[in-house]
């Protein structure tokens, strides 16, 4: 197959186009989710706290059974 | 506080003896209250200190790291071979940014010298096409 630089620039042009709008849908969901978890966290501190410490636990203890 | 009280007082002896026990039940719950009041200001005490609130709000990712990292310690993780690859990998990454600068100036001498190559190997081949047929698969098209 072959491509002289123009239709290589055509198609990279062609593929920039139809992937950026998927990024930077994928970096809107991610900063909405990241606006929640941290909103859902502010909202719950304690809740969050012994859930971290409760998962850290089982995860140490996974790792010490291997 | 409720005061034990017998409803029939048998003597004087025995009145005396139930008194005693109504004021050591009394000096007991009394000493239970300023117990649990003690605890409770304690309690109320660390959580100022410690500011747990506060410090969620200013950094809840960082709290949760840790807390993450206090239950793997507690859950006896410390001295595993994940904590060994946890490690490296930290390290790694902390050692990223002295490392970029130099794999950058790497990568650009390559590039550099790939494209000096080429310019050289074009200005060649340009010289030695002057008079010659043209190739079928000349420069302008890449396969």
């Amino acid at each position: 197959m072959e491509m002289n630089p123009q239709q290589i620039q055509d198609r990279a042009r062609e593929i920039q186009e139809r992937i950026v709008p998927q990024i930077e849908e994928a970096r809107r969901n991610l900063v909405d989710l990241n606006t929640r978890v941290v909103s859902f966290i502010r909202a719950n501190p304690g809740t969050c706290l012994i859930g971290a410490i409760a998962a850290g636990f089982l995860i140490g203890k996974l790792a010490s059974r291997r | 506080m409720t005061t034990f009280q017998n409803a029939q007082d048998n003597g004087s002896h025995s009145s005396g003896d139930n008194q005693g026990f109504g004021q050591r039940v009394d000096q007991i719950g009394s000493e239970a209250q300023q117990l649990w009041s003690n605890a409770r200001s304690a309690v109320s005490d660390l959580g100022q200190t410690l500011d747990i609130k506060g410090r969620v709000d200013r950094n809840p990712y960082g709290m949760m790291a840790a807390a993450l990292g206090v239950g793997y310690v507690l859950g006896g993780g410390l001295f595993t071979p994940l904590t060994g690859r946890i490690l490296k990998l930290g390290v790694r990454l902390a050692m990223l940014p002295f490392v970029k600068d130099e794999l950058l100036g790497m990568a650009e001498t390559a590039l550099r010298g790939y494209e000096a190559g080429h310019a050289s190997v074009g200005g060649q081949s340009g010289a030695a096409g002057i008079g010659t047929s043209p190739r079928t698969g000349g420069p302008g098209t890449i396969s």
